[in-house]
């Protein structure tokens, strides 16, 4: 094998180098460590290829991207996608570990990236620890950090919390069996719990938040970032099919697009929250937080727009 | 025969849960599912929201008729023209109170004098639960 085909082999950016400068995986990772290319050529022992190849690319990425060379930038910036996208299966296994406590597995998910590349951006190339040990308790932290700080925003009892996330699960269970939205008597057997008690969780768990979808995934604002919504598969083309109606009505400006959507489905289309919840992806319970929480920036901005001094200037006093 | 139940709270913010709290209680004792439930509690909890914001409420008054499988809920009395117009008044691509109101409820009318006058919602479960 010659060295130009080693290279095409081992390197985990697949880059294509410049004719003329031609450079194997090791020649790289050596002159990352200080020793250059003429040194001791045998890869490191004793490591398995993947955490070879964890190493290389955060080398890559953490000695690259401040780089006055436009081209190590590039390859810093695409070592950092490749690990992500490589990482993204431990995101999604430990986001699963999570996925029964009433959020969505999409939006776990999301949040667990961004701990993903806290850890990626973050990690000390001087400590010799895996990327996988570094990583999983900063995805597990964030996803944890989102239940804590945009969950509930009132003190709520513990069991009421928890008999909430049940209820979450019950009723997406009940839905498809029943065909139907089920009644509070029915969640309360399913939830082993008093009609009550199922009532207090379900008013209670209007105090509990969600992040926007519209969020930056780094919380940072700004144009070019994308949303967390635009991670989200699926629903984006009906998002856009019913933009051109409902970007009109008035206050609608005011709310994301998932809200708007889902406002569009309820009071334009006639669909039930049960409906919307299938057809969106995610519980009945948070189409009902959802539509709460638009409405009331609705009734605000509605609220300006509809007073009588503004109908009567727009001559819309006598409908 | 029908059943009645009279409420009257002092008017706050909290008053308004209790009211949501009573009228989910009643909703769930007719078996109606969470569907049905969440519109009549969303129809009840934004005439609240608004009738707070224009009138200048001492108490909130809730009183649920509740017979035949339906429930006929009339809240006021009420006193302001604007909050009258909202309920009554509305556009076809505005989700405005009376557009609302109008999709979560059966039916809507505003009994009495336009100095004092009642907002009366009525539903009925829109899906069989046994």
């Amino acid at each position: 094998m010659s060295g130009r085909d080693e290279h095409r082999v081992n390197d985990p950016l697949d880059l294509e180098a410049p004719p003329g400068q031609a450079r194997s995986l090791e020649d790289e990772d050596e002159e990352l460590q200080g020793r250059g290319p003429a040194g001791d050529s045998h890869p490191p022992r004793g490591r398995d290829e993947s955490e070879k190849q964890d190493q290389f690319l955060l080398k890559v990425y953490h000695y690259g991207k401040d780089s006055d060379d436009p081209q190590e930038r590039r390859r810093a910036i695409e070592a950092r996608q490749k690990l992500i996208a490589m990482y993204l299966p431990l995101v999604r296994s430990l986001a699963r570990r999570y996925a029964s406590r009433g959020e969505h597995f999409d939006d776990l998910v999301q949040v667990g990236a961004i701990g993903l590349i806290k850890a990626i951006d973050r990690f000390d190339l001087e400590r010799k620890v895996e990327l996988t040990t570094y990583a999983t308790p900063n995805i597990v932290g964030e996803i944890k950090r989102y239940f804590r700080d945009k969950g509930w925003s009132v003190r709520v009892p513990r069991g009421l919390q928890e008999l909430n996330i049940r209820l979450n699960k019950v009723i997406d269970e009940l839905v498809p069996k029943l065909q139907r939205s089920p009644t509070i008597s029915e969640l309360a057997e399913a939830a082993n719990a008093t009609p009550e008690e199922v009532l207090e969780a379900l008013e209670t768990s209007q105090a509990y938040n969600s992040v926007s979808l519209q969020a930056s995934p780094n919380g940072e604002g700004g144009e070019e970032d994308a949303g967390l919504i635009d991670y989200l598969g699926g629903e984006e083309e009906a998002y856009d099919t019913m933009e051109d109606r409902t970007t009109l009505a008035p206050g609608f400006a005011k709310l994301d697009k998932r809200e708007r959507y889902i406002l569009h489905l309820r009071f334009f289309e006639g669909l039930t929250q049960s409906q919307i919840a299938e057809r969106v992806g995610i519980s009945q319970m948070h189409v009902s937080r959802l539509i709460r929480r638009s409405l009331e920036k609705l009734r605000e901005e509605i609220g300006e727009l509809d007073s009588p001094e503004i109908l009567r200037a727009s001559g819309d006093d006598d409908r | 025969m029908a059943e009645r139940i009279n409420l009257e709270v002092p008017a706050g913010p909290s008053s308004r849960d209790t009211v949501l709290t009573v009228v989910a209680g009643i909703c769930a004792r007719l078996d109606y599912s969470l569907d049905d439930l969440d519109d009549v509690r969303l129809a009840m909890d934004m005439l609240l929201g608004d009738a707070l914001d224009l009138e200048k409420l001492e108490t909130i008054a809730v009183q649920a008729v509740l017979g035949g499988g339906s429930m006929k809920l009339t809240a006021g009395p009420f006193h302001t023209a604007e909050l009258r117009r909202r309920v009554t008044v509305g556009r076809d691509d505005c989700i405005d109170l009376c557009l609302l109101l109008r999709r979560t409820m059966d039916a809507v009318t505003v009994e009495g004098e336009d100095s004092s006058f009642c907002v009366v919602l009525e539903r009925r479960p829109r899906e069989a639960s046994r």
